[in-house]
Order: C-alpha cells, then sequence, then structure tokens
C-alpha cells in the first residue's frame, strides 16, 4: 500500500439516508473499505472524500470510532463534489483519505456533564462525538442535547433524536413557529439560554453557521461557562489536508493540521478569519 | 571542492552531464526563464534574473498526482502518478532562489512529506551564480536574511571572474555535477577566493532597498490584523495573483480532477499552483468567504510571510527576489508596505 497520503482508498457506500429534502439537501452515507483498506480515526476528525472526475471535498466523520464496521458522513449537497455524493446510489465507489487534523480531547473530559449544541449541517461532527460519548456512557455525567435547524424538515437526526429523547434531555428548535412544533421556537443561541445548561463540571460542544457559533459562545458565557470549557470544530475550505496547500488557515493555524477541533480559549486568541 | 571554468568551456560541461535535464536561462523576448537546452547553452552575460524561478523545476505549476479508470470495473483503479526519477540540473540559479527552495522545503517536509515535491528535488542540483550586480532595482535580499552570493540551497556556486568561473561545491549533488565535468575545470589561482569574495561583497552594496525595522516587522505586524492599512494599501489590487505566482517562496495549490474520457470515466488528478489572491482561493461552497475582499488578501499575503511563516518555521517567507514589485501591474510595492507598518499608527 502506498504511503502517499494523496492517493484515496476506495470505499463503496452500503447506505444511503436522505436527511433532508430541498434547497439544503442532506443524506448520510455509509461507507466501507474495499481492498480491506482500514483507517483509524478519533472523534473530530475528517476524511478528504473523492467523486472521481468531480474531485474532493473535506467532510466530518459523523460516526464514532466505536463503529468498525463503517465510516459515516452526512453531507448537505452544496458544491460540485456534494451534489455529485448526492446522485451516486448504494453500491458506489468513493475514494476516502486521511483521517486528518486534531480530535476533541475526551480523555480529559471524563466525569463530567456534556453539553451538545448544534445548529443545522453542523450537527455532523458532533455527532461523532456525541455517540462515542453515549458508547463510553460510564465515562461522563450527564448528556445533554441543543439542536435546531431553520424548518422541522430542516433537522438532521430527527428519528435518532426523538428516540434519544426518551434517555436524555434533548432539545430541538426551529427557527419560526411551525403548526404542530411543541419544542422551542427561536434560534439555537436562545434556546440555550432559555434551557439554562449548568456550567459545574461541564464541557459545552458546538458546532453550527459561524454566526450560531458566535452567539452560542456569548449565550454559554453569560451562563458562567469559562472558554476553557467551550469546544467548537471550525470548517474551511481545503485541498490538501495537510497543511500546504494554503487556503485553510486561521492566521498562522492551518485548519486541516492543526485544528478544526478548538476550545474557544484557543480560537480567540487567533484572528477572526473563519 | 573549488575549481574554475573558462566560460567558453562551460557547453563542454552540460555535453559531460546527458544523463541530466540540463536548464539554463534563455533569453526571449527581453525576458530570461530556466529552459531544457540540451548541451547547448551558455549563461548569458546580460542575465538578471528569470522571471520564474527554479519553484517551477521542483513544483511544477501542473502535475498530475494520480489516474482513474473505471473501465470494466465497478470500483475504479486508481493510479499514483510520481514523477520520473530524473535528475535535473539547473544552472544560474540566483541566491534568492535557491533560498527559497530551502522555505519550500519546510513547507513540502514534516509529518505529511509531500512524495511529489521530494521525488524532484533529490533528484535536482542548483548551481547558484552569485550576483555580480543586483539583477534589478528592487532587489531587496539583504533585508531579509541573504545576500547576492548567498549559498543556502546550493549545491554549487559560480561567481563570475571575468572570462571564468570560479566554482565552489557545496553538496554531494554537487559534486556529481562537477566530477561529471572532468576536466573542463580547472584549478584556481591563489588570490580567486578572494576576488570572488569580493564580487558578493560589492554587490551586496549596491542592493539599494532596504525593508526599514526588519528586526521588528513580525512583532509590528501582531496587531495589525484588523488595521484599516490593509483597506488602503489594497485598493488598486486587480487580483491578478502575479506576485504569488511568481513568488519564488509561495508554495499555494489547487488539486482538480480533468476528465479525460467520461464513460468509461478516465481522468488524472491535477495539482496546479493557486493563489491567495483570488477570491474563489478561501471560498466555502456555501458562499461564505473568510477572507472576501482585496484588503483581506493583501494582508494574507503580508502576513503569511512576515509573521505566520516565522511562527510556524522560524524564517521569514520572502528572500528580497523583488519579483513581486517588478511584475505588480498597479504598483504594490512589498518593500513600501513593510515600511508603512513599521510607522503605521495602531
Amino acid at each position: 500500500m502506498s504511503d502517499n497520503t494523496y492517493i484515496p482508498k476506495l470505499a463503496e457506500i452500503i447506505d444511503i439516508n436522505e436527511e433532508v429534502g430541498g434547497a439544503r439537501a442532506v443524506k448520510t452515507f455509509k461507507t466501507v473499505f474495499l481492498n480491506g483498506d482500514r483507517f483509524s480515526f478519533l472523534p473530530g476528525q475528517c476524511a478528504m472524500l473523492s467523486v472521481f472526475g468531480k474531485g474532493e471535498s473535506m467532510i466530518s466523520i459523523s460516526s464514532s470510532p466505536l463503529v468498525e464496521d463503517y465510516l459515516q458522513f452526512s453531507i448537505m449537497k452544496m458544491g460540485r463534489v456534494t451534489s455529485a455524493l448526492h446522485e451516486m446510489e448504494t453500491g458506489a465507489v468513493i475514494g476516502v483519505r486521511g483521517p486528518y487534523g486534531n480530535n476533541f480531547p475526551m480523555d480529559e473530559w471524563k466525569g463530567k456533564n456534556l453539553i451538545f449544541i448544534s445548529g443545522g449541517i453542523g450537527i455532523a461532527p458532533v455527532w461523532c462525538v456525541f455517540q462515542t460519548a453515549l458508547g463510553n456512557r460510564g465515562d461522563y455525567g450527564d448528556i445533554t442535547f441543543v439542536y435546531g435547524a431553520r424548518t422541522s424538515a430542516d433537522l438532521v437526526y430527527r428519528e435518532e433524536m426523538e428516540k434519544l429523547a426518551k434517555e436524555l434531555p434533548v432539545h430541538l428548535s426551529i427557527d419560526v413557529e411551525e403548526p404542530g412544533w411543541a419544542e422551542f421556537v427561536g434560534f439555537v443561541p436562545q434556546n440555550v439560554t432559555d434551557k439554562k445548561p449548568s456550567p459545574k463540571d461541564a464541557i459545552a460542544v458546538t458546532c453550527g453557521p459561524p454566526i450560531m457559533i458566535k452567539f452560542v459562545i456569548e449565550a454559554l458565557k453569560e451562563l458562567g461557562f469559562e472558554d476553557e470549557q467551550i469546544y467548537t470544530t471550525v470548517e474551511n475550505k481545503m485541498k490538501c489536508g495537510i497543511g500546504k496547500c494554503g487556503r485553510c488557515n486561521i492566521g498562522g493555524h492551518y485548519v486541516c493540521n492543526d485544528g478544526p477541533v478548538y476550545s474557544w480559549a484557543e480560537l480567540k486568541k487567533l484572528p477572526q478569519e473563519y | 571542492m573549488e575549481k574554475t571554468l573558462k566560460k567558453d568551456a562551460f557547453a563542454e560541461w552540460l555535453k559531460k552531464l546527458p544523463s541530466y535535464d540540463v536548464y539554463v536561462p534563455v533569453e526571449d523576448d527581453g525576458r530570461f526563464n530556466y529552459e531544457i537546452v540540451g548541451n547547448a547553452g551558455a549563461i548569458d552575460e546580460s542575465f538578471t534574473n528569470a522571471v520564474v524561478g527554479p519553484k517551477k523545476v521542483v513544483f511544477p505549476q501542473r502535475e498530475v498526482l494520480l489516474r482513474f479508470n473505471s473501465t470494466n470495473e465497478k470500483a475504479p483503479e486508481v493510479e499514483e502518478v510520481l514523477p520520473e526519477e530524473k535528475p535535473a540540473v539547473v544552472f544560474g540559479v540566483r541566491p534568492c532562489d535557491a533560498r527559497a527552495v530551502t522555505l519550500t522545503d519546510k513547507v513540502f517536509g514534516g509529518d505529511f512529506a509531500d512524495p511529489y515535491y521530494w521525488r524532484r528535488r533529490n533528484n535536482t542540483t542548483l548551481i547558484g551564480l552569485v550576483c555580480t550586480e543586483p539583477p534589478s532595482a528592487n532587489c531587496f535580499c539583504t533585508s531579509v536574511g541573504g545576500s547576492p552570493a548567498g549559498k543556502d540551497g546550493l549545491d554549487v556556486v559560480l561567481t563570475s571572474l571575468g572570462d571564468r568561473y570560479y566554482v565552489e561545491t557545496l553538496t554531494t549533488r554537487g559534486e556529481k555535477v562537477v566530477s561529471d565535468g572532468g576536466k573542463v575545470f580547472g584549478e584556481p589561482a591563489a588570490d580567486d577566493k578572494k576576488a570572488a569574495e569580493k564580487v558578493g561583497t560589492e554587490a551586496a552594496a549596491k542592493v539599494e532597498r532596504q525593508v526599514e525595522g526588519v528586526n521588528d516587522l513580525t512583532e509590528n505586524l501582531r496587531d495589525m490584523f484588523d488595521s484599516p492599512f490593509w483597506d488602503e494599501e489594497s485598493l488598486s489590487c486587480i487580483r491578478c495573483g502575479i506576485c504569488t505566482y511568481l513568488c519564488p517562496t509561495c508554495h499555494c495549490f489547487d488539486i482538480n480532477d480533468e476528465v479525460l474520457v467520461p464513460v468509461p470515466l478516465t481522468g488524472e488528478r491535477v495539482r496546479t499552483w493557486d493563489n491567495c489572491q483570488f477570491p474563489d482561493f478561501t471560498m466555502h461552497s456555501s458562499g461564505h468567504n473568510p477572507r472576501p475582499n482585496r484588503a483581506s488578501r493583501l494582508r494574507q499575503r503580508i502576513l503569511h510571510k512576515f509573521r505566520y511563516f516565522v511562527e510556524n518555521f522560524g524564517d521569514y517567507q520572502c528572500t528580497g527576489c523583488g519579483r513581486c514589485i517588478i511584475y505588480c501591474p498597479v504598483g504594490i510595492d512589498i518593500v513600501d508596505v513593510l515600511d508603512k507598518t513599521a510607522a503605521y499608527e495602531r
């Protein structure tokens, strides 16, 4: 096997779940490597997916490393590569290289309460951490999920969320009122303020649109969270995944390599350029 | 190892290097570029510097990374396409450009060493040519740690002494190219070494442009991220990107798939130089752009070279070759910009 990181491993799509339809369509893909290839990763790391003939796109791995049978990616149809992925059917073969980037320091969080806060497709990287925490349930205290989208039809992993709501606090929200919606109406940061998660022995993990992350952090700070208790994961355009192609940097940090995971204590020291 | 070489024996030397791609600066329409010349070359006495430095030999503007081919099979075949193991030797490399290669070495090295770059790099011998005069009025190598007689990154250094070169061999790769030359070389005279040193010292004194307060630059730039300075300085930029394409230290690239046959799908994944001065360099597919205007892109160019690269690799990512000043169509001048940062009210 080549140790050339630019050469993707081939993987077959074994399952596709249509999460969200319409203009901001989201599908969840499960893939298995062909040719006996393997890939070990940590929560928060990303993979560069190839659709041959279209190109590559850096995508968060949504499944937990505890799941060994497949890798899972939840992908919004957006550009050339993700649109091509959305056209693919089960049995199609894509390329996967990586994993790239750093990871959430989940070992340091043992014994703490975990609060996951995400918006829209920002749930994709958070889902991996969340599933890993559930898989090692005894290692952590209370687990809470705050999740929102523009409309109820834009919620990713909705079925899973509704099942989980029976076991742990799941606080869903949509941006504007809809008939039959019994949960919170408003933006995700407002839902955070409304639910008042306690900062005591807690870690908050947030991902969503940049503007949501900004206000979630403000809401958490109001509730008494310290910068070191807040983690997020950053996205930027990437081509190489290994800190060389030059475009994903925030200051001197290459998000592909030095990120994508940052505590707010770390991220606030960098220029606001993401 | 020191030798001398009569300039009229230069072509003889090239004849002794049949296994190499031999690059020599070639003049075309008043500008020089490194071209493969076989054994029919000499370094033109009017050579200043090439428009594109030897960066193009170790990191070509376009290169194929892999091929994919879906003939007959459900799964495509992916074939790694590494550069050929062919040695290359570049003659007439200016010290600024050789030093620039040591900087791209840092980027393409590290934990994820780039196999394409290193295949070429390890096969490339750089034969330097000490500047007898600064090649341009916009040279500023001495401000950023270089010199007209600098040796960083070179395998052999030639210094012009009238009708001959003083030849210093610095590395094993260089020794190979010199020993292949065999009897074309002569032994230096007693005072050749001194004469050669004098050439470099005199040239250094003629480098007119200096960056003021260059030692404080990284510190000065630390507080300037949000400054309106970048708006003021970038107003005339037309986003052509020549500053970074021609920069010998700039390494940013794009990767794209090129389809050769649509069905059954056959094509290549290609790496090309890319450019931080282009709006879509950083634009997300959502349309969000972290560097959405000329100001943020000029800021990136300057801060990358004089702050981020220093933080990551301990050196300025600039060797003072002056190309970005010479070729900028609207007169954005990196030395002026840096000088102004020193004086800018924060």
